[in-house]
């Protein structure tokens, strides 16, 4: 433990140069928990500008649209007055069109996420174990190519290539797979497809993540043990790869449930979804209280939804660990 | 050794997974694929194709419209990569250093994760009121400014992603290194800036980039916080899709396309001469 050997570090790094207030830790041990001191402060005092930032520019806003919630739209005129608070736009939020269009939103949602994780689980893992290292930075370049063009024009894409009388229709007439032209465009089959297509590289770069830092190693001991290819999936390569199915799943399914864009364009009239018509209340309708409340809705489903997934995450893991512990004493026994 | 092993017996499993993974890639580049084939269409629509010809680049080049909401969007992600990549960065190396279960960290650490899944339009519909309310309500005038609101509002968007991976990429770091620096009679600006900013600086990097393309990205968000003169390219062409779809669209959509992958390639080549590899950098910045 040395002595006070460079005062101008600590006292230029922090006022805090005494005995540690906390501890009331003597000066002589001053040496150790004054630097562990002026480094808390220092990370404290650097997050500032981050804090005020989400302060402001995120729960400020945020808060305020809550806040909306519970107002009025008072005339035709006035998007929302909040002198007199009630719940009342709840109720009126949850009715309707709203409720059609929220489970409609909600379906393509988890299917869409489900579709994204089984399409993305084999190719991650085909592009972390079989994909030699040498063309696997390709590999990942190409999958990440996509991400790197606009998504609307992306959607674009599928909206020509899904048109009734695009070349698709066309072509599969011509080779006689269809007797009548191509009919998805503008419905909910459009739209899933959409979205999936939209979705997939957020599912597969985490996924790739996880299976890659499961480690080559972890497998082979599990196949020098004698595991089979399945067993080993099944009890090594998967466990491993659960944090990026969890991360993956997440990162699809939270903006997937808010988007519009994409049932939009190719779902047209068919195709709304809970986001459009939020966006409805603030752009046409000019109902912002409506508008804040199906907004609070769609998030209070969201985390319902993200937990409920937890839950099933939690259950899954307990009964796997239970049955695994059967086996283990089965197999000693 | 073993993996090459592995990779010479090819099993029907191995055959499949080989078939399913050219799948999924043609399926990933056919929607790309056939908008660069449209973008040659000379005819008046973008599903129609007619004849094939350049026309749709010249006229999209030559379109005031098009032109300034595409340098819009270009603006926006640099002052978006710019903003969020301090901001975030502060955030990331505070978070790395934070003591074990410090309040402040603990509480940034969950509104950056509320702000990731907050749904975009509901940061649409915050910001509308918030701008217009801090902009013109309070007097703040440079919050009216359109590109102002475009940086302010995607930079909150990307933020979070540039603090964590920031955090991820110095959580390993040996802390002793900084005391070491701090023995060494290191100033704590020059332990940032010799220490912690070098390790940080492939997270920082994907951290930017990152915020650039989400930014270049954003649809919903955009429409919300757009004002008049400062429309971004994407909501140029989402409120295009409502009214008729020209080819000019895929033209300059194309061009943008070629710009990213020159860009990519630029990085890739910097990376590679600095010593970084790039599976390293995309698993960075895989949240």
């Amino acid at each position: 433990m040395s002595t006070q050997t460079h005062p101008t570090t600590r006292s230029d790094a922090s006022p805090n140069t005494g005995p540690n207030p906390k501890t009331g830790t003597p000066p002589k041990l001053g040496s150790k928990s004054d630097r562990f001191a002026t480094r808390v402060f220092g990370a404290a005092a650097m997050s500032f500008p981050t804090w005020a930032y989400v302060l402001f520019f995120f729960i400020a806003p945020v808060a305020l649209v809550v806040f909306y919630s519970f107002g009025y739209k008072p005339d035709q005129f006035t998007a929302v007055a909040t002198d007199q608070l009630s719940f009342d736009r709840y109720p009126e939020a949850m009715s309707g069109a709203f409720v059609t269009t929220f489970f409609a939103t909600l379906r393509i949602s988890v299917l869409g996420t489900i579709l994204c994780l089984l399409i993305a689980l084999p190719f991650a893992y085909w592009l972390a174990i079989k994909v030699s290292p040498a063309r696997r930075s390709l590999a990942l370049a190409l999958v990440m190519v996509p991400f790197w063009t606009n998504f609307l024009v992306r959607t674009l894409g599928w909206q020509i290539m899904l048109s009734p009388d695009g070349f698709l229709s066309n072509w599969m007439q011509g080779l006689g797979l269809l007797d009548a032209p191509l009919d998805i465009l503008y419905t909910r089959t459009a739209v899933q497809i959409g979205v999936v297509y939209n979705y997939l590289p957020l599912m597969i770069l985490p996924l790739f993540v996880a299976i890659d830092a499961s480690g080559h190693k972890l497998r082979e001991a599990s196949y020098d043990l004698g595991a089979g290819k399945v067993t080993t999936f099944l009890k090594v390569t998967l466990p491993m790869a659960m944090p990026g199915v969890v991360s993956g799943c997440l990162l699809v399914f939270i903006p997937l449930n808010g988007d519009y864009v994409t049932a939009t364009v190719l779902g047209g009239a068919s195709g709304s979804m809970i986001g459009q018509l939020i966006a409805n209340q603030f752009n046409t309708a000019q109902n912002w209280a409506l508008g804040a409340a199906m907004a609070m809705i769609l998030i209070i489903a969201t985390l319902a939804v993200v937990g409920i997934g937890f839950a099933l995450l939690w259950l899954g893991r307990t009964i796997a660990a239970r049955i695994n512990s059967v086996q283990l004493t089965d197999g000693r026994v | 050794m073993a993996r090459k092993n592995t990779f010479a017996r090819r099993t029907p499993t191995d055959i499949a997974l080989h078939v399913w993974g050219i799948i999924v890639f043609i399926y990933l580049f056919v929607p790309i694929a056939v908008i660069i084939a449209y973008s040659f269409n000379n005819g008046k629509v973008l599903a129609n194709f007619q004849d094939f010809g350049l026309g749709a680049y010249i006229s999209g080049i030559n379109n005031d419209v098009i032109i300034s909401s595409v340098v819009t969007s270009l603006q926006a992600a640099l002052g978006t990569a710019i903003v969020a990549t301090i901001f975030g960065t502060l955030g990331g190396v505070a978070l790395a250093r934070a003591r074990r279960g410090a309040l402040w960290a603990l509480g940034l650490t969950g509104l950056l994760g509320l702000t990731l899944v907050t749904p975009e339009i509901v940061d649409g519909i915050s910001f509308l009121p918030w701008f217009v309310t801090v902009g013109v309500d309070w007097g703040v005038s440079p919050l009216n400014n359109g590109l102002v609101r475009l940086i302010i509002s995607h930079a909150m968007f990307s933020m979070a992603i540039v603090t964590f991976i920031v955090r991820a990429r110095l959580a390993g770091i040996d802390t002793r290194l900084e005391d070491a620096a701090a023995d060494l009679g290191a100033t704590p600006w020059n332990r940032f800036k010799d220490i912690i900013l070098p390790i940080a600086a492939p997270g920082i990097f994907a951290g930017a980039l990152m915020s650039f393309t989400v930014s270049l990205d954003n649809t919903i968000l955009s429409s919300f916080v757009q004002q008049p003169g400062y429309t971004p390219w994407p909501v140029y062409i989402f409120s295009a899709v409502r009214v008729a779809l020209r080819p000019e669209v895929a033209a300059i959509s194309t061009l943008m396309f070629l710009l990213t992958l020159l860009a990519l390639a630029f990085v890739a080549v910097v990376l590679r001469k600095t010593g970084g590899s790039s599976t390293e950098i995309i698993k960075t910045m895989a949240p």
